[in-house]
Formats: structure tokens, C-alpha cells, sequence
């Protein structure tokens, strides 16, 4: 009983990954736990991106473990559909939807559902859509014809991390979900997020510039320093300070 | 001064957007209207539309499989080449296997585009290199194979020579005269419409055009898909080279020369960038009659050939300098 509440749910260990000379990560280390909320921290170019894609399946890493509850990934089945399957959803910076597509197609994104086998089934995307709104109390997207570009970009997160809950995932992962959206939208999206956390005891990865938030959000911190998970923090022993030394010199 | 407060309240940036959805068909309904009042009834007979009835739906087909590609934002300039060696294939197909050797017109269509769409795929190449060269080189295998002359297809009512390859067909003859072959477009044109809006594969296209970064992330195998959206593009253009053996009653080794710019031009009149991520069956048809439509109705006026082209080229730039929403498309190239 006490084993099993310890067990993480999500380990990732000694990650590495370089893309042709780049060594873009050199040891991702971080646990997960059930409910928790992780922040990973570190100055541009740190690897926090390569990190969680590796986690989320589009990378295969180079070395190292990820462990989903207990149990290995497989070298050979490291994939986006194998990490879905296993409950981690993303929100990629910048890269979280596809902007001439409307808000049902996004929610739907790779798992658009079918009618007699190769149909688009319309309906299906609609109702659940506004499901999905309503569950988030997101009331400003009407229009579900147009296309997401349209819309606001406090909006298009919504959406962007209402894709990623859809679907019952266990792990939602968020990287830089408030970098372009101004301080009202921000709020907006921490409340979503503290919101889908509390109901559904969805556990989160917070990639973020924007340290307040992060100490607002996060359990526990991950500094990242040269493709290096080099130290982590308690929500308690948190200062501005320490974490801006430890983002800027690595410790 | 009211005047200029009033044009700008009727111009709302919602008004011009949603004006800019029309530009299509304001633009057919001047052109016909223009034609009209230069050449009048020699413009507007029942002959004349028939004749314009069938010329059109070798160019529609064409513009439909244009714009399969142009969707996803890469475009194909070998369609001209890929129509006459379908054609071609086609007719040798009933010389050697008889009515229902034509089919091997549509899957020769449908080949090139298989090569098209593994080239760029694989090797990664765009897709106006790879086209460009297959433009080329299909060109070429058709004269190899031809030995530069044309297999016809007859009505039986003269016997061909024995030089001359020749096959008997008047069914094939009858299917490219009007009713039939505007029937034919009118039923392939449905079917891409549904094709187009309604399914998964259509949608895809669309997305894959707007942002196919985003695609892979989630783990769709956008290269795969690739290789489908030219292969299915090459079957339309197989079809089409069908479609024009029967209403040319020949497969020639000029067959299609520079069509493939009609069909781009047909795709850019219907409003859709050639950018990627939108675009419009309905108005691709718009697009298809507008094109023909405007070198009829320049021919009737007496305008020389020459002064047509220029025409149409004028025509084309400014059909897409109004209907073009620059606030879609953020890099000119
Ligand atoms: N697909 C890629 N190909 C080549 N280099 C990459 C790629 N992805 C990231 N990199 C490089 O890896 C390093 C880490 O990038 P990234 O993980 O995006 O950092 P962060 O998200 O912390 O800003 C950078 O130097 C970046 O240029
Ligand atoms: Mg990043």
C-alpha cells in the first residue's frame, strides 16, 4: 500500500537526444506523480522542448529510461500513439494547432472520428467540442465553423489544452502555454489548469518563462541548464532568487 | 468627405471579407455579361454553350486534381505530360485488351502521380522540382513509346489503313460529345465535392496545408498521406486523359501541352492560394468556366490567339489581387 503510493507515475531517467552535432539533451531526470503539478525551468535553449517531446513520443531518445507506472517504454515501441495510449497528452509551443482548421477538428486532432469508414462525422465533433467548452466553462468560442486563427489567443489555448484533457489522459503536458497570451488570457489559462487538476486529479508538466506562475502552479520545480535536469525545488523552499541563480548558472 | 465616411461604412473589413468569398462569381457573371454585349447572340446560342459544355470538363478534372494538391500546399506542373501518356496508355490498353482496356488510362494517371508523390516524400524534394522534371521526362516516354504518332479512335465507319493504329470505338466517341460528357463532369464533380468536404481524407488535406508540423506531432504519418494525395490527384488526371480520348478521338504525343497552367490558372481563378490549408471545389469549377468562357468568348469577338493569352494572364492577376486575403497568407514568395 505505502510502496504503491510512492510509485511515480510517470519516471524519466537519464534522457539524452542530440539532433546531428547538437546535444539538445544530455540528462533528462524528473519524477511524476499522481495530481502533481511539475514545473520544468531553464533559459532558452536548455532542452526543456526536446525534453517533453521525448517524454510525449515524438523523439525517440538517445538514451536513458522512461518508466509510465511502473513499466518500461520499449525502445521500439517509443512513439506518439504509444505515449497516448499511455495517457500523455501535449500542448506544444507554437505547435498545438493547426490554424486554418476549425476548434471541433482541433479537439479531435489525430483522432478524427469516421462515419461508414471514411466520412468526417460532423456531429460527433460538435457535440463533444461543446462538452469539452462547457467542462472547461470556456463561453467565448460560439462559432464553431471558424477557423481557430479567428480566434482570440487566450481561445486557441483553451482549446489547445482542451485537446489535451479530452481525452481522460493521465499527463497533460503544457510548454510555454502562456508565453503569447497577455496577463488577463494567463489567468484565464492557470485557472484551467488548477481547475482540470482539482476535478480530474490530472497531473501536469508546466514548461514556463514566467516564475510567478510557476510558483503559483507548480509542487515542485525542475531546473534545466545545458540539456541538464540539474536541481529540483520544493514548492516550500522556493525563492525568486535561488530559482533565477539556478536557471542563469545552473545551480 | 460624407461620401468618403459612407464608401468606408459600406466597406467594412467583414463586408470586403465576405466579398471576397464571391469574387469567383461576380467575376463569371461580368465575363459572360461582357462576351454577351461585344458579340451577342453569337456569344449566347445554344451552340455556342454547347461548345463550351464541352471543352470545359477536361480542364475541370484537371483543376480538381490541381487542387487536391495545391491544398496541402505543394502543386503539380506534370499533369500536361501525365495526360497524354494516360491517354495514350488508354488507348493501347483497348487495342490490346479491348473497351475495358481504357481503364489503364486512369491507373497510368494515377502512377505518375505515385512517382510524384514518392520523390517528394522520400527524398524530400519540393514539389515543383520533382514535378517540373517528371513534366519533363513523362513528356519524353510518351514520344519514346509513340514513336511520335497517335493511336485513334474511330466509329468504324471508315476503315484505317493498316500503317495507322486505330481502334473502334464509337461508343468511347459518343461518351466526349455533349450531353454525355458534361454529364460525366457533372457526376465526377459531385463525387469531389463529396469527397473534398465530407471525409476524413479531404479534411486532412486542408490540415496537412495549414500547418503539417502540427500533423506529425500528434502522429499522423503525414508522409504516407503525401504520397495518397498525388497518387489520387494522378488518377483524376488519368480520368481526365480519358475523358479528352474521347472527345479528341485520338491520343497524340501533344496531347495536354501546357495544360497544366490552365489547370493552375483554373484553381487560382477559384479563389484558392496557391499557399495552402483552403480552397473550393465549387468555385474550382467556377474557375475551370471562367478560363474557357473567356478564351471562347475571345475568339468569337475576334481577338488573334496571341492577344487572347495576354488577356487571360491580365485576367489572372487581377482575379487574384482582389479575391487574395493577404491577412491568410503572411510570406509572399
Ligand atoms: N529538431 C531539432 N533539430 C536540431 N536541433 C534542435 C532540434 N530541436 C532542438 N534543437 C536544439 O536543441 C537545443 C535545445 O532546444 P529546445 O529543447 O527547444 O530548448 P528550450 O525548449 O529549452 O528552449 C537548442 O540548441 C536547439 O537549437
Ligand atoms: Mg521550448
Amino acid at each position: 500500500m505505502n510502496d504503491q503510493a510512492v510509485q511515480p507515475l510517470l519516471s524519466v531517467e537519464n534522457v539524452s537526444k542530440s539532433f546531428g552535432g547538437v546535444q539538445a539533451l544530455r540528462d533528462g531526470t524528473f519524477e511524476l506523480h499522481r495530481g502533481e503539478v511539475l514545473a520544468i525551468v531553464g533559459s532558452n535553449g536548455a532542452g526543456k522542448s526536446t525534453l517533453i517531446k521525448v517524454v510525449a513520443g515524438a523523439h525517440v531518445p538517445d538514451g536513458g529510461r522512461i518508466v509510465i507506472n511502473g513499466k518500461e517504454v520499449p525502445r521500439a515501441e517509443h512513439s506518439v500513439s504509444h505515449m497516448q495510449e499511455c495517457g500523455i497528452e501535449v500542448v506544444y509551443q507554437d505547435l498545438a494547432l493547426v490554424p486554418n482548421m476549425t476548434a471541433p477538428y482541433n479537439l479531435f486532432l489525430g483522432r478524427i472520428p469516421r462515419k461508414l469508414g471514411i466520412f468526417v462525422d460532423e456531429r460527433k465533433m460538435r457535440e463533444k467540442t461543446r462538452e469539452v467548452l462547457a467542462q472547461l466553462n470556456v463561453t467565448t468560442v460560439q462559432d464553431l465553423s471558424q477557423p481557430i486563427s479567428s480566434m482570440s489567443g487566450g481561445q486557441q489555448q483553451s482549446i489547445a489544452i482542451g485537446r489535451a484533457i479530452a481525452w481522460g489522459s493521465d499527463i497533460v503536458i503544457l510548454d510555454e502555454p502562456t508565453a503569447a497570451l497577455g496577463p488577463n488570457e494567463t489567468a484565464e489559462v492557470e485557472r484551467l489548469v488548477e481547475d482540470v487538476r482539482e476535478r480530474h486529479g490530472t497531473s501536469f508538466i508546466l514548461i514556463s518563462h514566467n516564475l510567478d506562475q510557476v510558483r503559483r502552479l507548480a509542487d515542485r520545480i525542475v531546473v534545466t541548464h545545458h540539456g541538464v535536469t540539474s536541481r529540483e525545488f520544493r514548492r516550500d523552499e522556493i525563492t525568486s532568487d535561488r530559482l533565477v541563480k539556478a536557471i542563469t548558472l545552473g545551480e | 468627405m460624407t461620401e468618403t465616411t459612407a464608401s468606408r461604412q459600406i466597406l467594412t473589413p467583414k463586408r470586403v471579407e465576405m466579398l471576397r468569398e464571391y469574387v469567383p462569381f461576380i467575376a463569371i457573371a461580368l465575363v459572360i455579361l461582357m462576351f454577351w454585349a461585344i458579340s451577342g447572340d453569337r456569344f449566347m446560342s445554344m451552340r455556342n454553350w454547347t461548345f463550351i459544355a464541352q471543352q470545359t470538363p477536361v480542364l475541370m478534372l484537371l483543376a480538381f486534381a490541381q487542387l487536391m494538391v495545391v491544398t496541402t500546399g505543394s502543386i503539380d506542373i506534370s499533369i500536361g505530360s501525365s495526360l497524354a501518356f494516360s491517354a495514350f496508355l488508354g488507348a493501347l490498353g483497348m487495342l490490346w485488351f479491348g473497351d475495358a482496356g481504357l481503364i489503364l488510362g486512369v491507373f497510368a494517371g494515377g502512377l505518375v502521380g505515385m512517382v510524384n508523390g514518392l520523390i517528394i516524400s522520400l527524398l524530400k524534394i519540393p514539389s515543383f522540382v520533382t514535378t517540373l522534371a517528371m513534366l519533363i521526362i513523362v513528356r519524353a516516354v510518351v514520344i519514346i513509346v509513340s514513336d511520335g504518332t497517335a493511336i485513334y479512335i474511330t466509329d468504324g465507319s471508315v476503315s484505317g489503313g493498316t500503317n495507322i493504329s486505330s481502334v473502334t470505338a464509337p461508343w468511347l466517341l459518343s461518351m466526349g460529345k455533349f450531353p454525355a460528357i458534361f454529364i460525366i463532369a457533372a457526376i465526377v464533380a459531385l463525387l469531389t465535392w463529396i469527397f473534398y468536404e465530407k471525409t476524413v481524407f479531404g479534411q486532412q488535406l486542408r490540415a496537412v496545408g495549414g500547418n503539417e508540423k502540427v500533423l506529425r506531432l500528434v502522429g499522423i504519418n503525414v508522409t504516407t498521406f503525401k504520397i495518397k494525395v498525388f497518387a489520387a490527384a494522378g488518377l483524376m488526371v488519368g480520368l481526365a486523359a480519358c475523358v479528352n480520348l474521347a472527345r479528341a478521338g485520338a491520343a497524340t504525343p501533344q496531347a495536354g501541352l501546357m495544360i497544366e497552367l490552365d489547370a493552375i490558372a483554373a484553381v487560382a481563378l477559384g479563389g484558392t492560394p496557391l499557399t495552402g490549408g483552403y480552397g473550393s471545389v465549387v468555385k474550382t469549377i467556377i474557375g475551370a468556366f471562367t478560363l474557357t468562357i473567356v478564351r471562347n468568348g475571345l475568339t468569337i469577338a475576334g481577338v488573334p490567339p496571341s492577344w487572347s493569352q495576354v488577356a487571360l494572364g491580365v485576367l489572372l492577376i487581377a482575379a487574384i489581387a482582389i479575391s487574395l486575403n493577404r491577412s491568410k497568407v503572411d510570406v509572399v514568395k
